[in-house]
């Protein structure tokens, strides 16, 4: 039978056991308290040492909610240009379907234009839901309305009942479309300029 | 050897720690029915440990090998730690404040300690990407070898953890229990294999999050930190001063004493909660966090 069940849970005493036991109780709560003023001295350090080591690495620290995660502007640009590229490829294979058949086959215009409208919703999509920082976001949201401007044009376009009409909007289009090209370039520009300092939360 | 309990204790200090107990067993009135305390108390401190399944429930449904992939392991390893570390608490605060009605709580700490590493093991065995199947994967490195090894020795553990085993058992029963110190100490090897043997070297470890702070990211530490006070109220010495202090009606001074130690327990407690909250809820969102 064990001794601790013998005194119902209690070991049994002796003055020179206690006087041990208190004495590593009171060692390891010195060492605890220690070691918890250590940690909280350490702590109010922690915004200061984020922001060094975010500048050292050049990262931008509003990617993730915790704000542990570091994504590099170089990263956030690349992952940007890889959406960029996808969407312009696809709207230029559209584009040139449209002008292939703008003239006399009503029916395929308007399926390439319909094939456009798609991916200007997805790139619509995409943007919105890619971590632009703080710094880019005015230019960002430029580009995805004047991108869903542009989607609702050549929406609009391929509801057209005849060729004259459909090529009515061609003007109208390449001015929407141009303006979606000058914020892609803005946006890009913009990431490619690391954040300074005081643009960081 | 006669049993006896606490035969030297005063029948006032007694009566003070029965008190509670006596409280939670009483029943209260709720849409006609009668309802125990000490079940809805049990209930709402024991559905916490629920979280860590909970937060992968909708990976698990969707069967996204992508979320399981990315943050399986902080998700409900650090389940199965919070759980364990839950599970050895009940003992010392038993000691510290003579209450039992939350004993109930060390087995389902267990239970659910063990459901979260075995959901551990196996979802890191299919989707984690080293080489060596499904063996290769949750043994093929030493530190995954001590999570394989806490996972066989739940088993038998979790197997065991009812009345009917109790009974057969008998006195191996409680030897056999004992295991779950065995699962602390290999969790501690787990961790400081995982993590650069608790220093951050380059990108080595959690440490390097990119934001400056790898002692606050190294588990190791958050584990040691949990690890004294479990580790220094089992020490029989301890033990015997503090009963005698709560003998003596001095009781204050066994909280005055140990409360550095529960300060440093709740420190450490901290992170693991932070990170199981932040990347369970990640997870839940089948968004998971790569850090």
């Amino acid at each position: 039978m064990s001794e601790t069940y013998a005194t119902g849970g209690y070991p049994a005493v002796g003055q020179e056991d206690t006087t041990v036991g208190g004495a590593i109780v009171i060692a390891m709560s010195i060492l605890s308290a220690v070691l918890v003023i250590a940690g909280l001295a350490y702590a109010t350090g922690t915004g200061a040492r984020h922001k060094a080591a975010l500048a050292a690495a050049e990262c931008e620290p509003n990617l993730s909610p915790s704000g542990l995660q570091c994504t590099t502007v170089a990263m956030l640009a690349s992952q940007y240009t890889a959406i960029m590229t996808l969407a312009t490829q696809q709207l230029s294979i559209d584009g040139a379907a449209y002008t292939a058949n703008q003239k006399d086959h009503l029916t395929a215009a308007e399926s390439a234009l319909a094939a456009a409208v798609a991916a200007e919703h997805a790139l619509d999509t995409k943007l919105a839901g890619f971590p632009f920082p703080p710094a880019v976001a005015r230019t960002a949201k430029a580009l995805i309305q004047a991108n869903q401007a542009l989607a609702a044009l050549t929406a609009e376009q391929a509801r057209s009942s005849s060729l004259t009409q459909l090529r009515s909007f061609n003007p109208r289009v390449e001015v929407a479309s141009a303006a979606v090209q000058r914020e892609m370039t803005l946006v890009r520009y913009a990431l490619a300029v690391p954040p300074t300092a005081n643009q960081e939360p | 050897m006669a049993i006896t309990r606490e035969p030297h204790a005063p029948p006032k200090l007694r009566a003070a720690r029965s008190g509670v107990d006596e409280w939670m067993d009483k029943d209260f009135k709720f849409g006609g029915s009668h309802i125990k305390r000490k079940a809805v108390a049990l209930i709402l401190l024991g559905a916490p440990a629920l979280a860590p399944l909970f937060f992968m429930a909708p990976a698990f449904f969707t069967m996204n090998k992508n979320t399981f992939s990315g943050s399986v392991d902080d998700t409900l390893g650090t389940g199965a730690a919070i759980c364990l570390f839950l599970c050895l608490l009940v003992t010392p605060m038993t000691m510290l404040t003579g209450q039992h009605w939350f004993v109930p709580l060390r087995r389902w700490f267990g239970i659910m300690m063990a459901a979260s590493a075995f959901g551990d093991a196996i979802a890191a065995g299919l989707t984690d990407t080293f080489e060596g199947g499904f063996l290769g994967v949750v043994a093929g490195h030493v530190f995954e070898l001590m999570g394989f090894m806490i996972v066989m020795l739940l088993i038998p553990l979790v197997i065991t953890s009812n009345h009917w085993a109790q009974r057969k058992l008998g006195r191996y029963w409680k030897r056999l229990q004992q295991l779950t110190y065995a699962t602390w100490i290999l969790l501690g090897f787990h961790l400081i294999l995982l993590e650069g043997v608790g220093f951050e070297r380059g990108d080595n470890g959690s440490g390097f999050a990119g934001d400056g702070d790898p002692i606050f990211h190294q588990r190791f530490y958050q584990y040691g930190a949990c690890s004294l006070f479990l580790l220094t109220l089992r020490l029989p010495l301890v033990k015997r001063w503090i009963a005698a202090r709560q003998r003596e009606g001095r009781e204050w001074l066994v909280w005055v004493t140990i409360a550095p130690i529960f300060a440093l327990f709740v420190f450490g407690m901290i992170f693991f909660i932070n990170e199981q909250i932040f990347k369970g809820i990640d997870s839940f969102r089948e968004t998971p966090s790569s850090e």
